[in-house]
């Protein structure tokens, strides 16, 4: 017997509002189908109508884990655009947030990755050491989430001695701490019979679908922006990029603790080497007419901005491609010939952030019903004479 | 006079209300056990130490509006948490901690109440089934199926794993077993096997971590529960309460030697077994993930299985040879 | 693998269907194809000199004409494949002589593309012809026909908010 089970767009699962329609026979996936627009808000058309310092914190706004991300990858666009090259220190600050932030979105995946296994403790555990590199975070920058650090030419704030000893210091809390979660990971029966052989994604189909970051370095494909197109201050520091030969979502966990290990290394190295002088350089109001690919590492997979400009004070275009779109036709072919207790970890593994993928149109129009989609105006009909129909339990009014 | 201590016996201890009482405390216990394990405070605000959470839970569920669904079989689906409820606290009676004079059997305690005690807790299996059948729901449908094919997998384990020591003392009435292992408290030690391995079964049959997959949130939404709402819903919470403290209490009597020692003594160890229990299902619940539908019936009859079997033979060796 | 060999081997695979090739920055490529030859010019880039991994398509409205990029990532860079199509003016010409933009789908070559071109269909009412899965991608079902946010020409305006049993 097939039948279909609506997953979103409101489903414990999810954290963000997507639509996955899986045809399941007894507990076996047999399609899935992937029905995105629930979280638009028209970022590439707002972002014509402002100006390129506005565009910084518009960028930071795509997302709220790698809200870094996107602002780095947007601000070092427009510095080429603009001609203008930020100091050595400002740079490392920012490649510094960047590590940090990587570390904090890993850790949270992991946590993310023990619930949807129905692991609870695992999940209290990660994000409770996320903490510390939250507060970091908060001590550079003034903010937990978005860091608001990055401006064209460098970065908003500099750093202090006692504060760059004291990150180093807590950096070995967070080694000990992730050394033990691989004990977890690799040693947990319950933990490892759900992670082992789930999803599978051959090195094939990821090189067909173009599957991105983790997704990818999972199947053995050894692509990393940082190494193969080095941006920043990437070409001079000390790293590796981490892959997985087993495809599944083991590999993917393997992968992400692995590049925490790079990640410390590499906070450590620049907290170590941390030249001095200014943070950030003057910028003009107008860039030169012309246009720029900017790309960028995010901890999810590669960020695009393609950037072009009229010679204005604004973009003339700026186009967004965020690393979970690009793994949405991977997911789908994943979720084929799994169970449904894998729905939701193989839906995490790409750790989706859906208001990520999805920046470009106005409104949340789209309800999904049981058996047939519902336009929002219909559903507004619908339940308005339903409150029409039915009398009011009591008097409707309060009774003092 | 035997009558009111039957009434007593049957609305405040070990009735209804002591079940209520105690059921809550059991789970707060829990929720403070596990949320400790994992770093966290757990209940802390209702009463003192937030000893009340969960009546304040209960009482909360029991003022919110009751929804049943337009396509569900309306009497089916009210019914059952009722039916679920009396099912549980009848198999509360049982438990012999106020009836724990072996000589005397009386209407709470005959040979093969044991029998009758396993039987009322698989029951509401097949309440939850129906509960998810009933309420047309595809993700309660998906957690009713899913409850039946786990109960195919734990409940022959668990059997064989508490009738062996019920063999041992040769009888199946509860308060004689109990009875037997106060008299050779060393008997206890080769029942260990069967012990692990009922505490296992009986963590799946509470549907807890790693086998709370019939509601296990983050795929099926509720589960067998999803429809249920309001002061239903509260019943399946205080049924699956009960359901803990009856477990418990049946894995104390028979594996921990019961109850014994009078009223007042035998309170006290009730208490203070069927917290080591919880305790220990509390631990398992902490340390492990979910695991899924599939792997939960092969563990059960790779390994739960054979060690029942081999607890079995180990009993009838004891049996034949050393007594 | 610099860049000078980089474009001297996709000069080689691909000779004249290049129209231009520009390397404006370390690791950037620019190069414009025609229309006609996209698909074929796609199949050689993949097939023969490896650049399987599409990062995404890009339109822009340029005024008389919508610019599609396709961005492709390799191991020391990045290819931008650069085309043309003529943009139909005005929207109600659109709806009379039902001129509207054709592009041909890349789907058959690289699977993984079909999310970036339903995009492209939504916010530039760009037709991909072949596309094997031309549902709305990001726009809801109730958005009015003939509506292209992306388009230069087209402004959002805000309808006026009705609260349900409100007061009129």
């Amino acid at each position: 017997m097939k039948f279909s089970i609506p997953i979103g767009p409101q489903h414990p699962a999810l954290k963000e509002p997507i639509s996955l329609r899986m045809t399941v026979e007894g507990e076996v996936i047999r399609d899935a189908d992937i029905r995105l627009g629930y979280n638009h808000r028209g970022l590439e058309k707002l972002a014509e109508e402002k100006t390129w310092i506005q565009n910084i914190y518009l960028t930071e706004r795509i997302c709220g884990i790698c809200s870094h991300s996107h602002a780095t990858c947007y601000v070092q666009g427009v510095e080429k655009l603009m001609d203008i090259v930020p100091p050595k220190r400002g740079l490392y600050l920012r490649f510094l947030v960047a590590e940090l932030e990587r570390v904090h979105s890993h850790l949270l995946w992991l946590g993310v990755a023990g619930h949807e296994a129905g692991f609870d403790t695992f999940f209290m555990y990660t994000w409770r050491d996320r903490e510390i590199v939250m507060d970091m975070l908060e001590a550079i920058s003034g903010n937990r989430v978005h860091y608001a650090i990055n401006t064209l030419g460098g970065v908003r704030r500099d750093l202090d001695e006692g504060l760059r000893q004291k990150i180093l210091s807590q950096l070995d809390i967070l080694r000990r701490r992730t050394e033990f979660y691989i004990k977890i990971g690799a040693n947990e029966p319950t933990f490892v019979g759900r992670l082992a052989g789930v999803g599978k994604l051959s090195k094939e189909k990821a090189m067909e679908l173009c599957a991105v970051g983790p997704m990818a370095r999972a199947s053995d494909i050894a692509r990393d922006v940082r190494r193969d197109d080095p941006y920043g201050i990437y070409a001079e520091t000390p790293f590796e990029v981490s892959t997985a030969d087993t495809c599944d979502v083991l590999g993917r966990v393997v992968v992400r603790v692995k590049e925490l290990f790079q990640c410390y290394n590499l906070i450590e190295f620049m907290l170590k080497n941390l030249p001095s002088g200014e943070v950030k350089v003057k910028a003009p109001r107008r860039a030169k007419p012309g246009e720029v690919v900017s790309r960028y590492e995010a901890p999810r997979g590669e960020n695009m901005h393609y950037i072009v400009s009229g010679g204005a004070d604004k973009p003339e275009r700026l186009k967004v491609r965020a690393p979970t779109l690009a793994n949405y036709p991977a997911t789908v072919e994943m979720l084929k010939n799994g169970f449904i207790a894998d729905i939701p970890l193989i839906f995490a593994a790409i750790d989706p952030c859906i208001c990520c993928a999805e920046r470009t149109v106005e409104t949340v129009d789209l309800r999904t019903g049981e058996e047939k989609v519902l336009r929002f105006s219909e559903l507004r009909t619908l339940a308005q004479e339903r409150f029409d129909k039915n009398p009011r339990k009591g008097t409707g009014l309060w009774p003092f | 006079m035997a009558v009111l201590k039957t009434v007593l016996y049957l609305i405040v201890y070990p009735g209804i209300l002591f079940l209520f009482v105690y059921a809550t405390f059991v789970e707060w216990f829990d929720r403070k056990v596990y949320a400790r394990l994992q770093n966290r405070m757990g209940p802390t605000h209702t009463g003192r130490f937030g000893l009340l959470q969960p009546i304040a839970d209960f009482v909360k569920l029991m003022s919110k509006e009751d929804i049943v669904p337009d396509k569900a079989d309306k009497t089916l689906f009210t019914l059952l948490p009722i039916f679920g409820l009396a099912i549980v606290a009848t198999a509360g009676l049982l438990l012999p901690v106020w009836h724990t004079n072996p000589l005397q059997p009386g209407f709470n305690s005959f040979p093969g109440d044991i029998i009758i005690l396993l039987y009322l807790l698989s029951l509401p299996t097949l309440i939850f089934f129906l509960a998810g059948w009933s309420s047309t729901n595809l993700f309660s449908a998906i957690g009713g199926s899913r409850v039946l094919t786990m109960l195919f997998g734990y409940e022959v384990p668990l059997f064989l794993a508490v009738l062996s020591p019920a063999l041992l003392a040769g009888s199946w009435r509860l308060a004689e077993i109990a009875a037997f292992y106060r008299q050779h408290p060393l008997l206890i030690l080769p029942n260990l096997i069967g012990f692990a391995v009922a505490l296992v079964c009986v963590q799946a049959k509470l549907e807890r971590t790693p086998f709370d997959i019939p509601h296990a949130e983050t795929e099926i939404v509720g589960g067998t529960f999803t429809e249920y709402s309001g002061k239903k819903l509260a019943f399946f919470r205080l049924m699956t309460d009960i359901e803990l403290v009856v477990c418990s209490g049946l894995l104390a009597t028979v594996f921990l030697g019961g109850f014994g020692g009078g009223i007042f003594l035998g309170f006290l160890q009730f208490i203070g077994k069927t917290l080591a229990v919880v305790f220990l299902l509390s631990l398992m619940r902490a340390v492990t993930g979910r695991i899924r539908i599939d792997q939960v019936v092969s563990f059960a009859w790779k390994y739960l299985a054979p060690l029942a079997v081999l607890q079995l033979l180990i009993v009838i060796f004891i049996k034949g040879w050393v007594l | 693998m610099n860049d000078l060999d980089t474009i001297e081997r996709i000069k080689g695979a691909l000779g004249s269907r290049i129209v231009e090739i520009t390397n404006p920055a370390p690791g950037r490529i620019f190069m414009t194809v025609a229309v006609e030859d996209l698909v074929s010019v796609m199949t050689n880039l993949k097939r023969d000199l490896g650049f399987w991994y599409l990062v995404t398509i890009s339109g822009v409205d340029k005024g008389d004409a919508f610019e599609i990029l396709y961005h492709f990532g390799y191991e020391g860079g990045n290819l931008n494949v650069r085309t043309q199509i003529p943009k139909p003016t005005g929207i109600d010409e659109v709806l009379k002589e039902k001129t509207v933009p054709h592009l041909p789908s890349i789907c058959a070559v690289i699977p993984g593309a079909v999310l970036y071109e339903r995009e492209l269909q939504d916010m530039f009412g760009i037709v991909v012809d072949n596309i094997p899965d031309p549902r709305r991608l990001v726009l809801p079902d109730d958005w009015p026909e003939q509506n292209f946010p992306l388009r230069k020409d087209w402004k959002f305006e805000r309808p006026p908010e009705v609260i349900p049993g409100g007061k009129k």
